[in-house]
Order: structure tokens, then sequence, then C-alpha cells
């Protein structure tokens, strides 16, 4: 496999960000960087708004040289005496894994009475889903998942990793950063297409958390639609199964499911989980084929590259993604508009609700004035 | 400072590196060189025949504390006014040596000025070069000339040869090759050879010597304690060698094959 990897140059996310991540959903109410202070820094604020604590050993030049061990378990020790957590993740960093450091080691030297997820995972890993491989194996070690949920994890990973490779951000060796469409066209098109009476699929394939901002696509949509008396000619699909993935991830499918309800937005489809995004797009693809071929237009958000394209190909498609360097892979893919929205997911961090979206707030505002007048 | 002359000596481990530079370090300063040893391996035991079998607090040691350095702090003068420095590190098998090593001789750069005054700096380095730190003095431009040390033995050679081949990788010319005699048949002939054969030239031929090994177990080099002795001589006509010595050239490593056939 190695051997036909491409080499691919722009930057993306890390495996120890990755790990980080899934210690998230793993509920660990603090998660201990080990190594410098500044590794990870932005993801690691964004997850202090999630709700988790993070600290780092900050380790420095004497660190590199003569090894971190007593850092980590004063570390160690130190955040159960400010945070009395139940549960501790340790994340490796490049640094503290190069020189060779034992996370076990100090974890035993702190002997704290409550389990601790020990990840030894740098930065340096071709796909960043080894990051989350590497959290889920240590979470079976210790107990945190059953051997099921691992496997079913494990599945998906292999999957997502895949996806991204045939039509994502590891599938050419650069690509360039974009703003895709503008915004008020492509909402312009979608209620144009809405006015003519024409079949549209709304497909919200999201990964996890992002969902909250997805979900404002197919919200927006269904209440210009209603307003015009053309829901009928609307059919939602999402990948919100409330009974799949992580506790957190089950809780984020159970809050956007609430809400949507709340607004009147019906899901016709349930597609999988709001970790299932890699495989949910395959049975999106079989229900096009089986109940949806005759529609005109479908929106896809979230990662609507893993949907496939043989039955879709015919309809005009509006992709939205948070992925700058999403936008050129799903205009070859054969995506009319490509909209995005930009930094989605640190406004889907630490929230319990859906969370506005751009282009449905553009949608909101054009569909004001054609309808009630711009006066 | 055109002519001060920044050697290291390479080698495999447990050779007779640091003996090698010790003695010549004293040699050169019964001369009135003004010489300085930097002893690049975490177990610190370079400059300790030129201390009385004294240990000095290290650079690492120091900057671990987070205490300001300075010169006077990691500079030691030992005998005939060598100056004495041990880079240290951690111990084996924990943290990083070859990182140390790279801070270590910054921080000595910036702070040790008399590093300019010095007729002769010698960075006695650990012997098996595993990793990018190892060869920071030479990558950092600290060397001008590097020395291999080897005995007629197949192993030491092979890795002398090693060594080699690493320096022409780094493009980093050789000044000669030392034999430290473990009494092997042949074997000046032998170490000879290999120096003709890579591209340099045999400077030395120390022969094997209990002296040696008694003076170091009392803490000195034979320069200071037994300096009538034969072995003490061949010292000083290496230093003598080393000094003005101008040539070099970038070596070219052995085949496997004629590296066996050198020593058969």
């Amino acid at each position: 496999m190695a051997a036909k990897d491409i080499s691919i140059i722009h930057p993306r996310p890390s495996s120890i960000v990755a790990a980080l991540y899934t210690l998230r959903d793993l509920n660990v109410d603090v998660a201990i960087l080990h190594g410098p202070p500044g590794c990870s820094f932005k993801h690691a604020r964004l997850l202090e708004e999630d709700g988790i604590h993070v600290v780092t050993t900050a380790l420095d030049e004497s660190g590199f040289v003569f090894g971190g061990r007593r850092e980590l378990s004063s570390v160690l020790k130190k955040v159960s005496e400010m945070f009395h957590p139940k549960l501790i993740g340790v994340v490796g960093t490049c640094a503290s894994m190069i020189i060779g450091e034992e996370l076990s080691e100090p974890v035993m030297d702190a002997g704290l009475d409550i389990p601790v997820i020990e990840v030894e995972v740098h930065a340096g890993y071709a796909n960043n889903t080894k990051g989350v491989l590497l959290t889920l194996e240590s979470a079976l070690d210790v107990g945190v998942i059953d051997k099921e949920e691992f496997e079913r994890q494990k599945v998906l990973l292999e999957e997502a990793t895949e996806v991204e490779k045939r039509h994502g951000a590891a599938s050419k060796e650069y690509l360039a950063p974009s703003r895709g469409d503008l915004k008020y066209k492509v909402a312009q098109r979608i209620i144009e297409l809405l006015r003519e009476g024409k079949k549209g699929l709304v497909i919200m394939n999201a990964k996890k958390e992002t969902g909250y901002m997805f979900a404002d696509i197919s919200v927006a949509i269904h209440e210009i639609a209603s307003r015009m008396g053309m829901s009928a000619n609307v059919v939602n699909m999402a990948n919100l199964d409330v009974s799949l993935g992580l506790p957190r991830v089950r809780e984020h499918a159970h809050n956007i499911m609430h809400d949507l309800k709340e607004k009147g937005v019906l899901i016709h489809e349930i597609t999988g989980g709001l970790d299932e995004y890699p495989i949910a797009g395959n049975v999106v693809g079989d229900l096009i084929a089986k109940k949806y071929k005759d529609h005109d237009f479908a929106v896809i958000t979230g990662v609507p590259h893993a949907i496939p394209m043989d039955h879709i190909s015919h309809m005009e498609i509006i992709a939205v993604t948070n992925g700058p360097r999403q936008v050129l892979p799903l205009k070859e893919m054969g995506h009319k508009h490509v909209v995005v929205e930009i930094d989605l997911h640190p406004k889907t961090l630490g929230v319990k609700h859906i969370v506005e979206s751009e282009l449905g707030a553009t949608m909101r505002e054009i569909a004001k004035e054609m309808l009630e007048g711009p006066r | 400072m055109g002519k001060q002359k920044r050697i290291a000596i390479y080698g495999k481990g447990g050779i007779g590196k640091s003996s090698t530079a010790s003695n010549v370090a004293a040699a050169c300063a019964d001369e009135g060189y003004k010489v300085m040893i930097i002893g690049c391996d975490p177990k610190s035991d370079s400059s300790i025949t030129l201390l009385g079998g004294r240990r000095i607090p290290t650079i690492l040691d120091l900057l671990r504390l987070g205490v300001e350095v300075t010169e006077e702090d990691i500079v030691f003068h030992g005998y005939g006014d060598v100056r004495c420095v041990e880079v240290g590190g951690p111990e084996p098998g924990i943290g990083c040596a070859g990182r140390g090593i790279i801070v270590a001789i910054k921080t000595l750069k910036d702070i040790c000025k008399e590093m300019d005054d010095m007729d002769l700096i010698i960075y006695d380095v650990p012997g098996d070069i595993v990793c990018g730190g190892f060869v920071a003095p030479i990558k950092k431009g600290l060397v001008n000339d590097a020395y291999v040390l080897t005995s007629g033995e197949y192993m030491p050679l092979y890795a002398a040869n090693n060594i080699c081949k690493g320096l022409s990788k780094i493009d980093t010319r050789l000044s000669g090759v030392i034999c430290n005699s473990r009494s092997v048949t042949r074997e000046e002939e032998i170490v000879r050879r290999f120096a003709e054969d890579i591209g340099s030239k045999l400077v030395a031929f120390i022969p094997k010597e209990q002296i040696v090994q008694d003076c170091e177990r009392d803490g000195f080099s034979v320069i200071e304690k037994a300096p009538g002795s034969d072995i003490a001589q061949v010292y000083r006509d290496l230093a003598q060698a080393i000094m003005s010595n101008s040539d070099s050239a970038t070596p070219t490593s052995l085949d496997d094959e004629r590296l066996r056939e050198l020593t058969r």
C-alpha cells in the first residue's frame, strides 16, 4: 500500500489532533498533551470550548534531552487535584515520541485511581485516522469501549480513509484551498429550482458535531419550500441515527433531531449514525437508485464526496462542505455548485442546538425579499 | 584565527579515543599551546584524566537546573591549563543525547569567549554516530580536522570504514588515521594500508602499553604521570603531527570484501 501512496504536500489534519477529538468523543474530562507547549494549540483551545480540559506537559529543550517522565506524572497529579476527573487521556507528540517516551511509566508513577487512556501517537502518519485508531485501541484496553464498538469504528475509519483518498483531501499531491462558489448565487439557484417546482433531495451526510450547522441548510430549504407550498417536492435524508456511535456522538444526533422536529422538518430517510458518514454515502446511493431517481436536483451537505455519483449524475448537484480543499475534487466529481462554510467547525463546538449557516442565512434573506417584496 | 585547529576524533566505542584525546591535549599544552577539550559523550569522562580523576559539572546538568550558565560554570582548567568542558547528557535509554549535544554545543559557542583564543580544540565524540546530533560539531562548522582512531582488528576497522562513509556523505575531509594498537599481528601494516586505501594516511601508531591504563586508573594522563615513558613520547609525536598537519582528503570507504582481505 505504502508504495502506491502519493506524496501529499498540502497541510492536513494531524493524528495527534485526531486523537484529541477521539478522547473528547470518549468523554474524557482532561486530555494531557505530552510534548512542547505549543503543540496542537489551536485545536486544544477549540476542545476547551467543547467542554474538556486540555493541558500540556510543556516539554522544553531540557525535557527533550532528559525526557519528561517526571513532568508527565506531576501534571497527572495536578489535573487530578484541580479537576477531579473521572477519565483522563494522555496523548503523545512528535517530540516526546521521537525521544522514546513511555506513557505508561509516568501514569504508574502518578498512581491515580481512575482509568487513563494512553495514546502513543505523533503527527507523522499519512492518514490522520491512525490517531483515532490508536486512541480507540487504548480505550479498549482500559475498558472504556467494548470490542464490538471498536470493530465498528475500525471499519468506519478504514472507509473514511478510502473516501479521502478517492475524492477528498488525500486525492491529489496538492490541493489549493478555495472559497468555492458565491453563496448568493447558489442560494438564488436553490430557490429558483424550488420555485420552478423541481423535485429536490436534501442530503445531510455530516461528520459528528459539524451536523449542528449542516442541518441548518436542511432547515432553511424546508422553511422556504413550505412558504412556497413546495415542501412536497423535497425529500430529506440525514445520517442522524440516535442509536449509533460513541455516547457524545449519539447525543449530537439526538439534539439535532430534536431541533429538526421542533422546526417541523421531516427527515424521510435516516441513513446512519453521525460517525457513519464514510458508509452512509452508499446507503444514500442505494436509496436514490430505489426510490428517488427521478429527482431534478440534490443539495448535499457535510461530506458530499462520500456519496457515489452513480445515481445522481443526471441531477443538478449543490455541494456544501467545510473543507476549502474539497472544492476542486467535488467539481471534478461533477458537482455543479460547491459552497464552503468557512470556519464551520469552531462554531459547532460546545453547542447543543442547530447553528445558523451562511448559506442558510443567505437563502432566507433572498427568499424573504422575493416573497415579501424588497421594500 | 585561521591557524586554530579544531579536531574531532572518531572511532569505535572503547577503542581509546578519550585516552588519545587527553594525552594529545596534555602534550600540546606542554608545548605551550592553548588547548581546550570538549567531551561530547553523555558518560562525561573525556577530561577526567586531565583533572586528576575529578568529575566536573556538565553543560546539560546546568541547563537542566534552569540556571543561567556562565563560562566559569562549565569551563574547568586541568593539567597544563587545558580547558575542560563536558557536554553531559541523559542516562542511557532516556531522552535524547543527540539533541543534548546540539543544545550544549550551541550554549558553549554562545557563552565561551575563550574558545576563540585556543590553538587547539579537541571534540571527543561518542563512538557510534547514531543520529544527527552526534555530528553536530562537524555540521555546525565547529570542526575543521577529523581523525579516525582504530586498531588492526576487524570490528574497529569496520567501524572506522563506516565513519569514513559517513564523513564523505556529509562532505567532511579526513586528516588522518591513528592506530591504537591492540597487539594484533601485522597491525601497523594493516592500518597503514587501510589508511592509504581510503585515500588518507597513518599519522601515528600507538603501541599497547599497560602504563596508559595504570595512569588512567589513578586519574591522570601519561604525559602528566609518566612523562619519561616511551608512550608519552609517542603522544608528543602525535601531538606534533596533528599541530603541523595540513593535509586532508575526503575519504573513500572500502567495500566489505576489501576490508576482510586487509585483516586476513
